[in-house]
Formats: C-alpha cells, structure tokens, sequence
C-alpha cells in the first residue's frame, strides 16, 4: 500500500517563548518492507538551524532551534510511504519454544543476538515486575513456539483490556494499567513488552501510524488519525515479529513505522525544551491518507489536513 | 635512592626517644613508613629525620594552623544529605604519604595506560561497540548501567576524545601492589584541593617543604590548561573556556570555585550558558559571548534537559546537540560516566589486550560482576567475606561479615532480583599510613586518589594526589563524602625541586579588558545581593546593639525605656504590655531580642541573613578576594558559632565585633575588587538598602514615633553613624533643621540619604545597558523621581513642621512616601534590565500515541 502521512502539530503559548529547541522523531524509516520520500516539512517560525541524524537504534531525528520569539508553533511533516507485505513474520511463521529463544538470547554469540540483548533489559518506562510474569504465564505453557505464545498474549490483552484515551497518561505506571486493565496502544504495547521482558524475551516499542480508511466491509480500526504504537518480539535468526495488541493483529501493510526504541522514551515524536510561554495548549491532527491515484495525480490530497 | 645506604645505626637513632617511638606497624598488611617495627623503609629517612626535629609538639601547633588556614580560606566541603550547617571543614593530616620516584614511574605508566583504555571504550562503546558484539563485554554489564546514555552514540566529531581528565581511586593491598577500586569520569574531584592541601601545608611547614625533593604539581595544571584551550575549535588564540559547576549546593563547589580562578576560566551554572544558533553562549551583562570549551562538573545526566534528562535545572537545553556539530568541546564528554561502572573491573585484562594490544599494567581490586550466573553463585556462595557494591560508583554497599540473617536474605533477594546491578568485591585491606596523632605518629587505612590529564596525542598522570585516610581503622574507605582526612601526597624527585609559584605565567596573547561587561548576568544578580544582604545585615545589627544597650541600661537604673519601644518596632518586635513585671519585661525582650540573633526561621534574624549573605556570597566566590573570604569566614563563625548561653551584654559585645568585621569586609571589596560591572552591582545592592533602611528609620523617628524627641533624635543618629558627624559640626543640642539637613539633605555625608541617591545615580547610569539608547534607563528614571523629590523639598518648612507639632506630620510623610515609592521599585526595574535571565527553560507537552 502506498500512504500519504500527514502529521501537523500545533502549540500555543499564553506569553512569549524566547527560545526552543525541539527533537522531532516523525520521519519514517527505511525497512525492508517500507519506502519513504523526501519528507516535506514545514515548521512556522522557521527553525534558525535544523539537523537530521541517525538516533543509537536507527531512527530519523530532526532536531530545530527556533530563536525568534513567538507565541504559535506549528510543525507539519507530510511524507509518501510505500508499505510493502514483506515482513518477516506472518501469524503462521514457524518459531522456536519460547525459552529455546529464551538459552538463544542467553548464550548464542552471534552480533544480532547480542544487540538484541537491549531489549532484554528494563527500560526508563518499562520495569518488569513479578506481576506481568503472572499476567504473561497462562500464554507462555512450557515448550509453547515463541509466536504462538505471543499471539495469545496479544490477543488476551485486546480482549481483557478496554481502551480508554482518558485513564492514563505517559506518567501512568505500568502496574496500574495492569491492575486496573485500561489504557491506550502505548500503555498496551508497552505492557506487552513487560511481559515478553519479564519472561527473559527480548522485545521493543514501535511508534508509527495506522492507516485511516477502513477498506470496505472491515470496522473501522482504533488508533486512527493518530500516532500508534504496538511491539516487538526478537526471534533469533530471523528478526522481529511485530503484534499489535491494540488492534489484536500482528502488522501488515497498514501500519507505518516511524521508528522504535525500548519503549516510548526512545521514540516520542515531537519533543521540546523551551524558555518563557507561559501555559501552553497543543492540538495535534494526524491524517493517513491512501494513494488511490497515480502520484503525480495526488500532490493536492496530501496537502489536506484531517483533525483528529 | 641516595637514603638506601643509611645505616641501620642511624635508622634506630631516629625512631628513639620522640615522634616515632613506638609506632604500632600493623602486624599485616603494607605500612607506608615502615616495613616492621623498628624498620623504617628508605624513602622516609629524610622526612623522619625532619620530623623528629620539628618535634611532636610543634607539629601539633603547626597542625592547628593548618586547619586555621584552611578554615580562613573557607575550604569546605558540603554534603548533600546534610542541609543545615552543611559546610563540613576540609580536615588535613600535616604528615605527607611519602612515594619513591621509581615506584610513582610505575603507578602513572599505569594510570596513563588506564586512561587511555578506557578512552577507547567509551569512544568503540559510543560508536561501534565491538566490545560488546565480539564478546569482550557482557551487554547487560553496559546497558543495564544507568552510565550508558544512548542519546551519546556517535556525538562526538571525529578526532574528539572522551576522556580528557579522570580521576583514580587507588589502594595498595598487603602484598603492596596497587589496585584500582574505582574511576571518576563525570566530575572527577580533588585536584583542586590537592593542590590547596599543597599551598597550605607548605606555608605552614616549611621546613618541611623548602627544597624538599618533591616532584611539584604546577606542570600538571598547566597541561590540564593548555589541554582545554587546545579543544578549542573556535578561536584558537584566545579560547572561552568555562567551568561549568552544579553551583554553591555542590559538595565540592569550592574546588570549582578554586580551580577556576587557578585556571583562570568563567565559572559557570547551567542557567548561565545558552545554545544559540548551534553554539554555546554566557549570558553576560554585555550579551552573548561565546564559549569555546567546557570543563564540566555536572554530572552526565543533568547536562542537556532536551536529550537527557528532562527533569534537569542544571543543564543547558540543545548542548549535546551542540556538541555534534562540534562548536563546543567539552571535558569530559558526556556519556562517560558508563566507565565509572564498577562491573568493569574483571574485565579490564581482556578489554585492554583487545582494544589497545597491551597487557594491562594496574589491576584492579578483585572483583566478581553478579550478572554473570558463574560469577553470582560465587559471590552468593561467599557473601560472608566479600564486600558487595552496587555498579554506580556511588552506590550502596554492604560488608558480607557484618550482615545478620535478615539482612543477608534480603540482600541475597536483590542481588537475584537484578544481578546485572551488583558486584562482589575482596575486603580491601588497605595500606597504612602516619598520621599525627596527639603529638605522636600513628597508622591509619590509606586511599589515594590519582589524576590523569590529556597531554597532547597522549596521558599525563599528576604526580602525586589525594590521600585520605580514615578517621578509624576499621572504616570500610575513606571517602570525601564521609568526611575523613586528607593528606599530601609526595613523589619523591632525585634532587631537590625548586619551590615553583602556583601563580601562572600568561599563556599567550591575552584580550585586555576592563568594563567588565562579561560578567555573568547571574553573578552580577549575586553581588547586588550580596550588598543589599551586607547592608541589611549591618542595619539589624547596630538596631540590636542599641536595643540591647537600652535594655541594659534600664535594667541597671530603671531609668528612660521609651526609645526601647521605638527600637523594638523598628525591629518588628512586639511590644510588651506595660503590666509586666520590670523583671518579666527584661526578660521577655532579651529573650527576643537574642532570637533575633540567632533563630534562623525568623526571616530578619541575623541568622537568616547571614545565610542569605554567604549563599550569594559562594555563589560568586571567585569574585571576592582571599582576604574577604577571610572575612566572612570569621564572621561565620562569630554569627553561626557563637559560644552556648551568652548574656545580653556579651552578645552586645559580639555584635561589635561582627560590625567592624562587616565593615572590613566592605572596605576590603570596596579597595580590592576593580570598579567596573561587578562592584556596580555590589555597590548599587548596599546603598539602595541603606537608602530604604534610613528612610525607614526616619520615618519612625520624625513620623510614627511612640516617644518622640530629642533621646529618639540621637538614637537615630546613633544608628546612622551620624552622631559623631553632627557633634563635630554642631558642638551643641539636637536640632531638628540640623537632624533633617545632616540625615536627609547633605549629600557630602556619606550616611545621608541624598548621598545615597547621588551615588546610585551615578553607579546605575555607569552600568552597561545591553541596548545603547539615548533615553533615561527605568532605572535612571526612577531614581531621578526621588533624587529630584528630595532636592526640591523645602528644609525650613520642613523643620517648621517638625517644631510645631508632631500631629502635622502628613507634609514629611508625603515628602519621605514620594522620595521611598521609587526606590522600592528600583530592584525590580534592575531585576529586569540585567538579571532578567532567571526564567528555567520547560519542556513541551507531547501528545499521546
């Protein structure tokens, strides 16, 4: 499938902001299973200085400075995308039992294994706790394959799970959502990788869109018109296989990656550090938008913003 | 070594009869002096030989003037945990560790190696990590440290290095081989008070150090100073370099303090710098002027709210990125605090085969990392005789043998629950050294702390360090952060050095400056503090000194108290009703009066505002001279230490004393510190608050009094220290026209308030305005308001008024409200105009996913 993503994000300040200086992780990356274009970005006011570069695990960082004084901010990234059904994983691919990737992970010497230790470990946002073992055990039986375990799992957290945009916040702890099963695709996809962690798995956070047109006869999917997150989970030799707790799916050509990291700190894709403004208010619109024409065709309806 | 063939003869001539005698070799382990009893090792004949001469006796005198020195140069260190009364002194041992040429060749080809390997995983764990893919290192040992800041991958420009200056910590075990038990990398502290035990103890013993054969340290310090021009990217001839420092809150803010004016750098707080256009700036009076290099003292994480952590004051939004475009230098680089990670040391052989193709020269102390499951059972399987530590190089740490059963479980819990997180370490038996110890030597556990310093394509080791020794013999290690004692660390040199002057040489061409208008904005905020907290301090202690006067004098002869009770309202005391008893009532006001002076809740007490002094006053230490530093620290003492149950007349006396010292301390700044942007601010701070505090006064006098009159009258001129003034002019009674002339109007009298008001409008028209402009500042404006009210007010009406009757007062009241309403709007209009970068930057509010 081939998208046009439109991300617009809007500040307003109640005084003047003398300075700020911003990291934006919206630019999608190169797989090989998606194709990006040149990005258009617009920022107003426009950066003084801005600079990509390549973060610790890969992803495309735009950091800018805005230096004249203002009180509105406003920073779009519109990109052409092309999701490919390539991935590595299909709900049917074969997979070791999950504590034989559990010894790989420990004792395999290979590089990519050992990069993929990272992931063993805890994270600013993701502590593993006795609890999300607990939670994670009834779908990980002994000598069960990895994928089909976690296939259970995400589907037991879509099920067992209600997603509610007003229960937490990024300063929600994890046990709570937990406890009190509620939350929104970050809280699920980072609860996912608690329990793949607290299991001695390997598992990243993964940020990026959802497409926003249900096809024809299918319900309309949660997590639309905004940013999505779901996870990852390491199979030695073959890479990573992506779930989506959210949507109780493994990804396919409608989700579009931004990027990812050990959880959502690695990956936030707009943040800021600015002097004087007073109070501020944010609105942030996201549109996915489908390229039904030839490209050239279809400059204009990338333009188009839709509020979420 | 020349001292090798001594006798043995002479050897146990030394040790009879004095300083020596008897010193209690510690059956095991190494003793620096002496290799058995009676056996002194060959390197510290000279140095016994001195000693015994000098005499136990008066080492113990030169000893206390150590400490005196120390505690006048205000050497402290403060601990965090510690808030009140936080300024723990800086004790030294006058004995120094004496070390052998040949064996300190050693010792720093390792350090050098030392440094340089870690210098190398820190540059292949920031980019390639090799070490991690090939296996050298376990990942879990990196990422699982909170040292390893992936925002630092692949920040430095090419060619840059990590490490320019690391810290050691070293101990020498039984068999006297060194062992490395920990590395400092993030803000590695003590060279400067290395170099300050240096100076003092050579000041107070210098027969001791005069021609001593001691390798000295200046070199050392003037290759850390070329080393961080050299990173310079920017103006190569005359680099920016800054101190960057946590600020006066820091433990070790001293040293920051020291060093910078030792290497004559800015010193800098986070709030300070700003990243501008890719480049760091010092906000100072005269704008943004660049910064070239960072000697940084903030610990990794505090530096950059963008990148690191968010929640950061102390650091600069935009720094790391900065970094990355390699406009900025910094020493060290951020993200090397990983090396501080103690779960390194078993690997260090391994890592410095690999990385550098060498054998490593230094080990370390024993040590097993629990993440690994081999490593884990044994230390489990020993805990009851190995010390186990936490990975962070300040972290917890627990000795197995002390343990209970309780406590053993739990630890055994943790160390399971998050094995990556723990070490298990041999009991380090440390070295002993002599300390002076009521006229007599001792042995005491030893620890040393070395510094390594880039010198050009390699590492220079200091030569010497800082020793510490434990107050007891049974302390786990000395430490800075638990206080102990520390000593001067001597290489020997095959023939005696010359005394070098610690004072630098210039370094190359310098840009001649004077207006000072590169003062940091901040330090600018500080000293106008600082003079208004002088003055405020000065103002309540001549109120208490006359109010405790009075109180005296009435308690002998019962006679006049009506001043009392004006005092007591100009010190916002409550007055007592007059049912009380005399007796009562005396002890009542004495009883406020000294909580005035000592309760330091009280926001006006003398307490509260000597803390606001010192804090202002550490804020810009490097601005005030060695002798003013003096100064406040003889006051600290006299305000903050007073001697238990005083009465009322001693504590009259001490506030004497406290006056002259204020009065010295403001003499010596005004004699000392050059008058440009700095001393404006000082200047404009101390007599903006004299010019309210007397307005005030008067007012109470002239306007509000409960007793009015002539014994008022002179009390007030008393506390303005006009009383003198006016008997030398006017040889007679009080006069009204003459009060009002002398205190009000006489601007050839330096404590009038027409004085004042002419002084800062000269002092704030002379300070520099960030934007020229033909017009009148606010400042300017509000002070001609004033100025302008009190020179068109008519004396003889005035005095009329005064004669006439205390009722018609509304006339001077309105003069004294239109000349005060101004001024108190002055400090906010200089708050805007100068100090105006105050505003903490914050972060954004990101949307959800």
């Amino acid at each position: 499938m081939k998208y046009t993503i439109t991300h617009c994000t809007l500040y307003h300040y109640s005084s003047d902001v003398a300075l700020c200086h911003n990291l934006a992780r919206l630019l999608p990356r190169e797989t090989s299973w998606q194709h990006c274009q040149p990005s258009r970005i617009t920022i107003q006011p426009r950066p003084a200085l801005s600079a990509e570069r390549r973060d610790f695990f890969g992803n495309r960082v735009l950091y800018f400075a805005i230096q004249d004084i203002h009180q509105r901010l406003e920073v779009n990234f519109v990109t052409k995308v092309q999701v490919l059904d390539t991935r590595p994983f299909t709900p049917s691919s074969p997979s070791p039992a999950w504590e034989q990737v559990h010894k790989m992970l420990r004792e395999d010497p290979d590089p990519e294994i050992i990069d993929a230790r990272l992931f063993m470990l805890d994270s600013p946002f993701v502590a593993v706790h006795p609890s999300f073992l607990d939670y994670a055990k009834p779908s990980f039986p002994p000598g069960r394959p990895l994928l089909e375990a976690m296939t259970d799992l995400n589907r037991r957290i879509n099920r067992e799970f209600t997603y509610d945009p007003h229960f937490t916040t990024t300063a929600t702890p994890l046990d709570e959502v937990l406890s009190e099963r509620r939350g929104v695709c970050q809280d699920f996809a980072h609860l996912g990788i608690a329990c793949l962690r607290s299991l001695g798995l390997a598992a990243r956070y993964v940020s990026g869109y959802l497409e926003t047109i249900p096809p024809p006869g299918q319900p309309r999917l949660v997590g639309a018109d905004a940013s999505h997150a779901w996870l990852a989970v390491y199979v030695p030799g073959t890479g990573w296989a992506e779930f989506d707790p959210t949507n109780d799916c493994m990804p396919g050509e409608r989700h579009i990656t931004l990027g990812w990291g050990r959880d959502y700190g690695d990956v936030a894709p707009l943040i800021g550090v600015m002097t004087g403004g007073g109070s501020h208010s944010l609105e942030v619109a996201v549109d996915v938008e489908p390229w039904v024409e030839p490209v050239d065709h279809d400059e204009e309806k990338g333009k188009k913003d839709k509020a979420a | 070594m020349p001292e090798a063939s001594l006798a043995h003869q002479d050897n146990l001539n030394l040790t009879r009869g004095g300083l020596l005698e008897d010193y209690p070799v510690p059956s095991s382990g190494y003793d620096e002096m002496f290799s058995a009893p009676g056996q002194l090792r060959s390197h510290w004949h000279d140095m016994a030989r001195a000693l015994e001469e000098i005499g136990g006796d008066e080492l113990e005198r030169r000893h206390s003037e150590v400490q005196r020195l120390l505690q006048t140069d205000g050497v402290t260190y403060n601990t965090y945990d510690d808030s009140r009364g936080s300024l723990r002194h800086w004790l030294v041992d006058p004995i120094p560790l004496l070390m052998t040429g040949e064996e300190w060749s050693t010792l720093a080809a390792g350090l050098e190696q030392r440094t340089r390997l870690l210098n190398a995983l820190l540059a292949d764990l920031y980019d390639q990590r090799l070490a991690i893919r090939q296996g050298w290192l376990p990942p879990e040992l990196i990422y699982a440290h909170p040292g390893f800041l992936p925002p630092c991958h692949r920040s430095l420009p090419a060619g840059c290095r990590s490490l320019i200056f690391h810290g050691v910590d070293l101990a020498r075990g039984p068999d006297g081989t060194f062992r490395v038990h920990g590395d400092r990398a993030q803000s590695p502290s003590g060279a400067g008070y290395t170099l300050e035990n240096r100076v003092i103890l050579a000041r107070a013993l210098p027969m001791l150090y005069r021609d001593a054969p001691l390798r000295r340290l200046a070199s050392f310090l003037e290759t850390e100073r070329a080393t961080l021009t050299g990173l310079a990217r920017h103006n190569p001839d005359s680099p920016h370099v800054v101190l960057l420092t946590p600020g006066p809150n820091s433990p070790v803010y001293f040293e920051h303090a020291y060093l910078a004016n030792y290497l004559s750098l800015s010193l800098v707080e986070g709030e300070d710098l700003v990243v501008r256009d890719g480049r760091v700036w010092l906000k100072t009076l005269g704008g943004l002027r660049p910064v070239d290099v960072i000697l940084r003292r903030v610990l990794d994480g505090f530096c950059d709210p963008l990148e690191l952590r968010g929640d950061s004051l102390l650091g600069i939004p935009g720094l790391l990125q900065a970094v990355r475009g390699g406009h900025v230098a910094l020493a060290n680089a951020l993200g090397c605090g990983l090396i501080e990670n103690l779960g390194l040391a078993p690997f260090m052989p391994l890592l410095c085969r690999q990385l550098l193709g060498e054998d490593l020269q230094l080990p370390s102390l024993q040590t097993w990392w629990c993440g690994d499951p081999t490593e884990c059972s044994y230390v489990l399987a020993n805990l009851n005789r190995l010390v186990i530590r936490s990975i962070l190089s300040n972290g917890p740490c627990w000795d197995g043998a002390q343990l209970d059963a309780a406590a053993r479980a739990r630890l055994i819990e943790r160390i399971r629950t998050n094995p990556y997180q723990f070490v298990g370490q041999e009991p380090s038996s440390l070295s002993t050294a002599p300390v002076l110890q009521e006229g007599r030597l001792a042995p005491r556990p030893v620890t040393l702390r070395g510094f390594v310093v880039a010198d050009g394509d390699g590492y220079r080791a200091m030569p010497g360090g800082l020793a510490r020794v434990s107050p007891g013999l049974d302390t786990l290690q000395a430490s800075l952060r638990n206080g102990g004692i520390s000593k001067d660390w001597w290489v020997l040199a095959p023939t005696p050095q010359r005394h070098v002057s610690l004072l630098r040489q210039s370094y190359g061409p310098i840009v001649v400056t004077r207006d000072g208008s590169d003062l940091p904005s901040r330090a600018a905020d500080n000293l106008y503090w600082l003079g208004r907290y002088l003055e405020r301090l000065d103002s309540t202690a001549r109120l208490l000194r006359e109010a405790l006067g009075r109180l005296l004098e009435w308690e002998q002869d019962n006679t006049d108290e009506r001043c009392l009770d004006d005092l007591l309202d100009a010190l916002d005391i409550p007055v007592p009703p007059v049912a009380e008893s005399p007796r009562a009532r005396f002890f009542n006001l004495r009883q406020e009066l000294l909580s005035l002076i000592t309760d330091s809740e009280h926001p006006g007490s003398m307490q509260a505002l000597f803390e606001g002094l010192l804090r202002t006053g550490r804020a810009v230490r490097n601005h005030l001279g060695d002798d003013s530093w003096r100064l406040l620290n003889r006051l600290q003492h006299s305000i903050q230490e007073p001697p238990k149950g005083l009465s009322a007349r001693q504590t009259r006396e001490s506030l004497e004393e406290e006056l002259v010292l204020m009065a010295a301390f403001s003499g010596l700044n005004n004699e000392t510190m050059p008058h440009h942007q700095g001393w404006l601010f000082f200047d404009i701070g101390r007599h903006l608050e004299r010019v309210l505090h007397t307005l005030e006064l008067f007012k109470l006098a002239f306007v509000t009094a409960r007793n009015p009159g002539l014994p008022l009258w002179e009390v007030v001129l008393t506390l303005t220290d006009n009383l003198t003034a006016y008997r030398r002019r006017y040889r007679s009674a009080l006069h009204p026209t003459a009060i009002i002339d002398l205190l009000l109007f006489d601007e050839g009298n330096p404590r009038s308030v027409g004085y004042q008001l002419r002084r800062l409008q000269r002092n704030v028209g002379r300070l520099h305005r960030p934007i020229s402009s033909t017009y009148h500042s606010a400042e300017e404006r509000l002070i001609l308001e004033s100025f302008t009210t009190l020179r068109l007010a008519d004396i003889e009406t005035l005095a009329t008024l005064l004669r006439d009757s205390t009722s018609s007062s509304t006339e001077l009241t309105r003069l004294l409200d239109a000349v005060h309403a101004p001024l108190l709007k002055l400090s906010d209009a200089l708050t805007h105009s100068h100090f105006s970068h105050a505003e903490v930057p914050r972060q954004l509010i990101t949307m959800r996913p």
